[in-house]
């Protein structure tokens, strides 16, 4: 069947009205831009969350011994680490790595004690995998050449009530079994996006953890950042296959509200995106209904004088294509714009900062969308709005056109 | 040879539950390049009539055979197919598609029967000659006249060639010189080109000129009189 004159004029009729058609084709340029650019946003949150945990915390790939996760013990430390180390030096998706002594310690000051994570690193191998270097707002990153520095997070710091180069003292195992301590000095404050990161966790020196750990080369973890951190599970399994004795986590393994974060993304996305999609929807009804409506005379004359059903369906319906091919793309231009520059620069909420690192969020959020989200979220609203244009066409076809010729 | 066969056509509407004869046995033919006026009061049944005869509107009894085809046999599918084949529709209020031009009006029709664009353009031109509007092709509705606007319904209307031509009050809407106009032109359509043209009128101006004057007095054919030249008003 040629629909060709149909589409012809479908495309005249979306200009009949100007005006009218102006306010459809706003209000999809509208809504395809407040969807993509929050849908940019949330997502940028949600990556922003995910990098942020990753970056400071969980890396991409850790490496235990096998019995380190169910019990942390100082003991459980990785045999040969320096073979290891080298040999995963040989795959390609190995982007960086660092070999930590980790133990779970006491850290007390004059007035106050709290339980914390204590890792010793190689600052220079450390700073490949883990950006927390990069918040330190005081001091610095165990630069300090006099012995036992430690760099510890802001929230820590008040809770013991300590500042820089203060003294505190750290309380572990050693590899025996046996209580130790050592007295550190703060070298460095951080404070990263986590602020539970920051109350948790403290970085000494290797060497100097090690020295009271009771052994030489002690490593608990090594930590890994591969080329994509979404394969992660893949590059586990690659791992394990010719690493035994050691445990071998993925970021999903390690933290799985992560996974469930990063699994859920395209999900809440989408599910935003129909959201808008469907409030739309209803606009569109109502503007190709009354278009309908009001053109039943000419309806009813096309059908009279042999324009079919499929015809009259297909002209209905190509004109809200129209309209919706003319919105969505300006739409989706203005929002690549909006969410380019702003994902340059950024939108600061200073202002919620202690909220937002509560929930491990920066308080400057870069909203970000990959390009793939685009497409769909286009294909998205088209399906949406020739959903909408059903109903008007089904009506158009029900006219009867010796009523519909009659009616003025 | 009868292009139209109307047999025994009985209309009843229900009208508020209470049924309405709009025609009442009506049966009469139409010879190829006649020029009929169907005419009557207000309800007599023309419009109805016409419906049928278009096959826009079903019959409740009786038959309209089309060049011996049974209309009403037809699949709505062939139906609405029938028409936009043999049958040329002018409608009282002209009823043309406002956002084309009157040669695009013109041209739909053809290409809605898959005719080739160069051949819609041809016949176009030549239809808006036919009906002295070829300073008009590229005028939309809303800047012509009302007669201008019939005329460009008629070239419509012949279009695909048709069987004949139903016009509904075609002259209603108009003036006097327009009306004279449209009539001049139709009927030198239908001497020149024998086209077969059915119309209802209430317009006494319109019967003065018909070839034969069909009188409808509620539903049924009071009158059927087919004039000679002797008893025609040019």
């Amino acid at each position: 069947m040629n629909l060709w004159p149909v589409i012809k004029l479908s495309w005249k009729n979306v200009w009949r009205n100007p005006m009218r058609s102006g306010v459809v084709i706003v209000a999809v340029v509208l809504g395809t831009l407040a969807g993509i650019f929050s849908t940019g946003l949330m997502n940028g949150l949600s990556m922003q969350y995910i990098r942020n945990q990753l970056e400071t915390s969980v890396a991409h790939i850790q490496l235990h011994h096998e019995k380190f996760n169910e019990e942390s013990l100082p003991r459980y430390y990785i045999a040969a680490p320096d073979s290891l180390s080298a040999e995963l030096e040989l795959y390609e998706f190995v982007e960086s790595k660092s070999s930590r002594s980790v133990v779970q310690g006491l850290a007390s000051s004059a007035t106050n004690t709290f339980g914390v994570t204590i890792k010793g690193i190689d600052v220079k191998e450390d700073s490949t995998v883990s950006t927390i270097h990069t918040y330190i707002t005081e001091g610095n990153y165990l630069e300090d050449p006099s012995r036992n520095p430690v760099l510890i997070g802001s929230k820590l710091a008040q809770r013991l009530k300590v500042d820089l180069r203060s003294r505190m003292v750290l309380n572990f195992q050693d590899v025996e079994g046996h209580i130790t301590a050592g007295a550190f000095r703060v070298a460095g404050i951080f404070d990263s996006p986590n602020s539970a990161f920051d109350e948790a966790n403290v970085f000494v020196r290797r060497n100097d953890l090690n020295r009271l750990l009771g052994g030489e080369n002690l490593v608990h973890e090594i930590v890994l950042l591969v080329d994509n951190f979404k394969n992660g599970d893949i590059y586990r399994d690659s791992l394990a296959q010719n690493f035994a004795g050691v445990e071998i986590q993925s970021w999903g393994d390690v933290s799985p509200s992560l996974r469930y974060t990063d699994s859920n993304v395209d999900f809440m996305l989408y599910i935003f995106m129909t959201i808008i999609a469907i409030a739309l929807t209803f606009g569109i009804i109502n503007t190709m209904l009354m278009a309908v409506l009001e053109r039943t005379q000419e309806l009813g004359m096309l059908m009279a004088i042999g324009v079919n059903k499929v015809r009259t369906f297909s002209m209905v319906m190509f004109e809200t294509l129209f309209l919706t091919l003319v919105g969505v793309p300006v739409g989706m231009a203005l929002s690549w714009l909006a969410l380019t520059w702003v994902g340059k620069v950024g939108i600061d909420l200073s202002a919620f900062a202690d909220g937002l690192e509560e929930y491990g969020l920066s308080p400057m959020i870069y909203p970000e969308l990959p390009e793939g989200y685009y497409l769909n979220i286009g294909l998205l609203m088209l399906f949406f709005t020739l959903m909408a244009a059903i109903y008007p066409s089904v009506k158009a076809l029900k006219l009867n056109p010796v009523q519909a010729i009659r009616k003025v | 040879m009868a292009i139209i066969q109307v047999q025994n056509i009985t209309k009843i509407y229900n009208h508020e539950q209470v049924p309405v004869h709009a025609l009442n046995g009506v049966s009469m033919e139409i010879e190829e390049g006649e020029f009929t006026a169907i005419v009557g009061p207000s309800g007599s049944g023309k419009t109805t009539l016409l419906n049928v005869i278009g096959g826009l509107d079903n019959p409740t009894e009786g038959k309209v055979l089309i060049q011996n085809t049974e209309m009403f046999s037809l699949s709505e599918r062939k139906l609405i197919d029938f028409r936009l084949h043999h049958i040329g529709f002018v409608f009282q209020a002209y009823n043309l598609i406002p956002v084309l031009t009157a040669k695009e009006n013109i041209s739909f029709i053809l290409q809605m029967q898959g005719r080739p664009q160069k051949e819609c353009n041809e016949r176009s031109m030549e239809l808006l000659k036919m009906v002295g509007l070829e300073d008009k092709i590229d005028k939309r509705p809303s800047e012509l006249s009302g007669g201008q606007q019939q005329r460009v319904a008629v070239a419509r209307a012949l279009a695909s060639k048709p069987d004949f031509v139903l016009a509904d009050e075609p002259t209603a809407n108009l003036d006097s010189v327009s009306t004279a106009n449209l009539l001049d032109m139709m009927l030198r359509l239908n001497e020149e080109e024998q086209i077969t043209f059915v119309f209802s009128t209430h317009d006494q101006r319109v019967v003065e000129r018909a070839r034969r004057v069909v009188t409808l007095v509620d539903g049924k054919i009071a009158t059927d009189e087919v004039r000679t030249e002797n008893n025609i008003e040019h």
